[in-house]
C-alpha cells in the first residue's frame, strides 16, 4: 500500500483512468467548445435578441444545478479515494450518492424544460432558444450517459470487482463524470448569466 | 494487509469543492444584480475559467500528470474562452 | 483458412472485383461524356452511365462487405457458418438480381423499366442512388435478411467478440436504414429528408461500423497485437462515429426546406466527423508499429494503413471543406461534392474491401500470402490507384472552386453550361487520370494470377 504516501507527488505518464476515455473526453471538449464558440458568435450578431431572451431563463435552477453537479463530482473524488484504500463498500456508497445527485440534476432540468416548453418555445423560436435548448439537451444526454457509466461501476464495486491496487475502472468513470461537471461550469455562466 | 493511509488528495479536493461552491454563488449573485458590461462579463467568464482549471487539475487529477494532458485542457480552455471574449468584445463599441 | 465454410467468401470477392471493373468502365464512359457530350448517345445517355457507375459501386461494396463477413465471422466466432449453402444461395440470387437490374438500366428507357417492374404499385424509383426497380429493392431486402439470419445464427452459436458485435450492428443497421428507400412521401422536403436516412446514415453511420470491424480484424491478423487493445479503440472510434455521424445528417438539411437549426446542428456535428477518421489513422499506424509478428502479407498491411489515411483525407478533410453551412451555401451540388465523393468512397470503403480481399484471398487459395513478386505488383496497384484518386480529387476540387467562382459569385454570375465550358480542362485531366486508375485496378487483379516467385504457405 505504498500507493498513497510515497507516490503522492509523483507525476504520472497518463491521466487517471483508461487512456481511451481521455481521448473521448478531449473529443467531447472539442465538440462542446465548438458549440460554445458558435453561441458566442451567433450572439454577437443578435445581441438584443439574446439579451432579451436570456431574461426569461430560470437562473436559480441553473445555479442550483451547478452546485448539484459540483458536489456530485466531489463525491466521485471521494469514491476514488475510498477504493484507493481498498474500501469497496464505501466506494460504492459515494458513487451512489453521486448518481443520486445526478437524478436531482435531471429532475431540476426536466422541470425547467417543462416550464420552457409550456410557453410554446421550441428549437425554431429563435436563435437564442435554439442554442439554449440544444446545448442543455446535449449536456442532459451526457449526464444520463455518465450516470449509466457510474451505475455500472457501482455494481462492479459492490461485487468487489475493484481493489486498492486495481481500480482503473473507478477512475475512468470519475474522469468522465468530472468532464460532465466541467462543461456545465462553462455552460451555466455562458448561457444563463453573461450578457 | 496494512491499513492504507487516507489518500493525500482528499483534503485539497474538499477545499476546492468549497471554493467552487462559493464561486458559483458569486456568479449567480452577479446574474441576479442584472449588471452588464465588459468588466462584469470578464469577471464571470474569468470565474468560470478558474473553476474549470480547479476541476481539471484537482478533481480530474491532471496536476499529477505530464504537462501534455494538462496543456490540452488548458489550451482548449484558453482558446474557447478567448474566442468567447472576442465575440463579446466585438459587440461593445 | 481455418474453417471450411469461409470459402463462401470467395465468390463474393470475385464478384465484387468484377463489378468494380464495371464501375470504373462506366466511370470512364461518363467522364468522357463530360467533355464530349454525345459520346455513345443514344445508346448510353449520361444519366444512365451515371446511374450504372454509382449503383455498381454500391453493389460491389455490398458484395465486398458480405464476402468479408462470411470470411471473418467463422474465425471470430470460432465455428463454421450456420449454413454455407445459404451463403452461396444468397450470393447467386444477389448476383443475378444485380446483373438483371444493370441490364434493365442499359436495355430499356428508365421510364419503361419503371412501368415494367411495378413502380406504380409502390413508387420508389427515380431517386439518386435508390434508382433500383421495386422488385430489385424487395430482392435486396430478402437477400440481406437471409444473409443476416445466417450470420447472426453463426455468431449466436459461437464465440462473441467485439468485432463481430460491431459488424453485426453495422449490418443490421444497413438493413434497417435501407427500408427508408421504400418510403417516398409526395412532399418533396420529406422525400429528401428521409432519403438521407438511407444514403447518409449508410455511408456516414452504419457502414463505418462495418469499416471499423473489418479494419480491426485485418489489423489483429497482420500485427498480432492483443485483441483487448484493438477492441478498446474500436469502441471509442465507433462511439465518436455515431455521435458525430447521426446528428451530422444535418449537413444535408441546410437548403431543402427543413428548420433553420439544422444549419447549426449540421455544421457543428459534421465538422467533428473527421475526428473518428483521424483516430482510425492513428490507431492503424499505432497497431502496425506495435506489431508482434511480421506477417508475410505486406500488401494487406499497406492497404489497411492506406484505408486510415485516405479515409481521413477523403471523408474527413474533403468532407470538412464544404460541410459548414456558410461554405456549403456556395458549394452544394458543385464539383466540390464530386471531389469529396470520389476520395471518400475510395479511401473508406473501396480500400477497406481491397485490404480485406488482399488479406483473405491468398488464404482462401491455400497460402498465407502471395509471392513477393505478386505483392510488389499489388503494391504498385495500390500506389497507382491511390495517387490517381488523389489527382482526380484535386482536379475535381479545382473544377468545383472555379465553378463556384464563375457560377455563384460576383456581380454577373455565369449560367451553368457556360461555367462548365470554362472548367473543361479539369474534366480532361480527370478523364486521363481515370485511365491510370483503371491500369492500377488491372494490376491489382493481375497480382492474383502472377505465377512468378514462391507463394508463402507456412501458416
Amino acid at each position: 500500500m505504498i500507493n498513497n504516501t510515497r507516490t503522492s507527488h509523483e507525476i504520472h505518464a497518463t491521466p487517471p483512468g483508461d487512456l481511451a476515455i481521455w481521448f473521448f473526453i478531449y473529443a467531447e471538449l472539442l465538440a462542446f467548445g465548438v458549440f460554445f464558440v458558435a453561441y458566442a458568435f451567433a450572439r454577437a450578431n443578435n445581441v438584443e435578441l439574446f439579451n432579451e431572451s436570456q431574461q426569461h431563463l430560470n437562473r436559480t435552477s441553473g445555479a442550483i444545478n451547478t452546485l448539484v453537479l459540483i458536489t456530485s463530482s466531489y463525491f466521485m473524488v471521494r469514491a476514488v479515494a475510498a477504493i484507493k484504500q481498498g474500501l469497496s463498500n464505501s466506494c460504492a456508497r459515494w458513487i451512489a450518492a453521486a448518481i443520486g445527485l445526478g437524478f436531482v440534476f435531471l429532475a431540476i432540468k426536466i422541470a425547467e424544460f417543462n416550464a420552457t416548453f409550456a410557453t410554446g418555445i421550441s428549437l425554431s423560436t429563435n436563435t437564442f432558444y435554439m442554442f439554449y435548448l440544444s446545448l442543455t439537451l446535449f449536456h442532459f444526454m451526457h449526464v444520463i450517459l455518465g450516470m449509466v457509466i457510474l451505475a455500472a461501476i457501482m455494481v462492479k464495486a459492490l461485487r468487489g470487482g475493484y481493489s486498492a491496487e486495481n481500480h482503473i475502472g473507478v477512475e475512468t468513470g470519475a474522469s468522465y463524470w468530472h468532464m460532465v461537471d466541467l462543461l456545465w461550469i462553462i455552460l451555466f455562466p455562458l448561457v444563463y448569466v453573461i450578457r | 494487509m496494512d491499513t492504507p493511509h487516507k489518500p493525500h488528495f482528499i483534503r485539497p479536493c474538499t477545499r476546492i469543492w468549497l471554493a467552487l461552491m462559493i464561486l458559483t454563488c458569486t456568479t449567480f449573485a452577479i446574474g441576479e444584480t442584472g449588471w452588464s458590461g465588459t468588466a462584469v462579463m470578464l469577471t464571470v467568464l474569468g470565474t468560470a475559467v478558474i473553476k474549470v482549471e480547479m476541476v481539471a487539475n484537482y478533481f480530474m487529477g491532471l496536476r499529477r500528470t505530464r504537462w501534455l494532458w494538462r496543456g490540452l485542457v488548458l489550451g482548449w480552455l484558453i482558446l474557447v474562452s478567448g474566442l468567447i471574449t472576442i465575440a463579446y468584445l466585438m459587440t461593445v463599441k | 483458412m481455418q474453417y471450411q465454410s469461409q470459402a463462401v467468401a470467395k465468390p463474393y470477392f470475385i464478384a465484387a472485383i468484377g463489378l468494380f471493373v464495371g464501375q470504373i468502365i462506366f466511370g470512364l464512359i461518363m467522364g468522357y461524356q463530360y467533355v464530349v457530350g454525345d459520346f455513345l448517345f443514344p445508346e448510353i445517355p449520361f444519366n444512365v452511365a451515371r446511374m450504372v457507375h454509382t449503383n455498381l459501386l454500391i453493389v460491389w461494396l455490398l458484395f465486398g462487405f458480405m464476402g468479408a463477413t462470411h470470411y471473418l465471422i467463422p474465425e471470430e466466432a470460432e465455428t463454421e457458418l450456420f449454413s454455407p449453402k445459404l451463403g452461396l444461395i444468397t450470393f447467386w440470387v444477389f448476383l443475378v438480381a444485380g446483373a438483371l437490374t444493370i441490364v434493365g438500366y442499359l436495355m430499356v428507357p428508365y421510364a419503361t423499366l419503371a412501368a415494367m417492374t411495378g413502380n406504380d404499385l409502390l413508387p420508389t424509383m427515380g431517386r439518386e442512388f435508390l434508382e433500383q426497380p421495386l422488385i430489385t429493392k424487395v430482392g435486396i431486402v430478402i437477400v440481406v435478411l437471409t444473409f443476416l439470419f445466417n450470420i447472426s445464427m453463426t455468431v449466436l452459436k459461437g464465440r462473441k467478440t467485439s468485432i463481430s458485435l460491431v459488424l453485426l450492428v453495422g449490418l443490421w443497421g444497413l438493413a434497417i436504414f435501407f427500408l427508408f428507400s421504400f418510403y417516398n412521401p409526395s412532399n418533396l422536403v420529406l422525400d429528401k429528408y428521409f432519403w438521407w436516412w438511407t444514403v447518409h446514415l449508410w455511408v456516414e453511420g452504419v457502414w463505418e461500423l462495418i469499416l471499423g470491424a473489418m479494419l480491426a480484424f485485418v489489423l489483429i491478423k497482420v500485427t498480432g497485437v492483443d485483441r483487448e487493445v484493438i477492441e478498446k479503440w474500436l469502441y471509442v472510434i465507433i462511439a465518436m462515429t455515431l455521435i458525430t455521424g447521426i446528428i451530422g445528417t444535418g449537413h444535408h438539411y441546410f437548403w431543402i426546406g427543413t428548420p433553420e437549426y439544422w444549419q447549426w446542428f449540421g455544421s457543428v456535428f459534421s465538422a467533428l466527423e473527421p475526428i473518428p477518421f483521424f483516430m482510425m489513422t492513428v490507431f492503424a499506424f499505432n497497431m502496425v508499429n506495435r506489431r508482434r509478428r511480421e506477417h508475410p502479407n505486406k500488401a494487406a498491411t499497406l492497404w489497411a494503413l492506406g484505408t486510415g489515411v485516405m479515409a481521413f483525407l477523403g471523408a474527413g478533410v474533403w468532407g470538412f471543406l464544404h460541410t459548414l453551412a456558410p461554405v456549403n451555401f456556395f458549394t452544394h451540388g458543385t464539383q466540390v461534392t464530386a471531389a469529396h465523393g470520389h476520395m471518400a468512397f475510395y479511401g473508406a470503403y473501396v480500400m477497406v474491401n481491397l485490404a480485406m480481399i488482399s488479406y483473405a484471398m491468398p488464404m482462401l487459395r491455400g497460402r498465407t500470402a502471395n509471392s513477393g513478386a505478386a505483392q510488389t505488383l499489388e503494391m504498385w496497384s495500390f500506389w497507382l490507384m491511390t495517387v490517381s484518386i488523389v489527382f482526380i480529387t484535386l482536379f475535381l476540387t479545382a473544377a468545383g472552386i472555379l465553378q463556384v467562382w464563375l457560377q455563384r459569385m460576383g456581380d454577373t454570375p455565369m449560367g451553368f453550361m457556360a461555367a462548365q465550358d470554362q472548367i473543361m480542362i479539369f474534366y480532361w485531366l480527370r478523364e486521363i487520370t481515370g485511365f491510370v486508375f483503371l491500369l492500377g485496378l488491372v494490376m491489382y487483379i493481375w497480382s492474383f494470377f502472377c505465377k512468378k516467385g514462391e507463394a508463402q504457405t507456412a501458416a
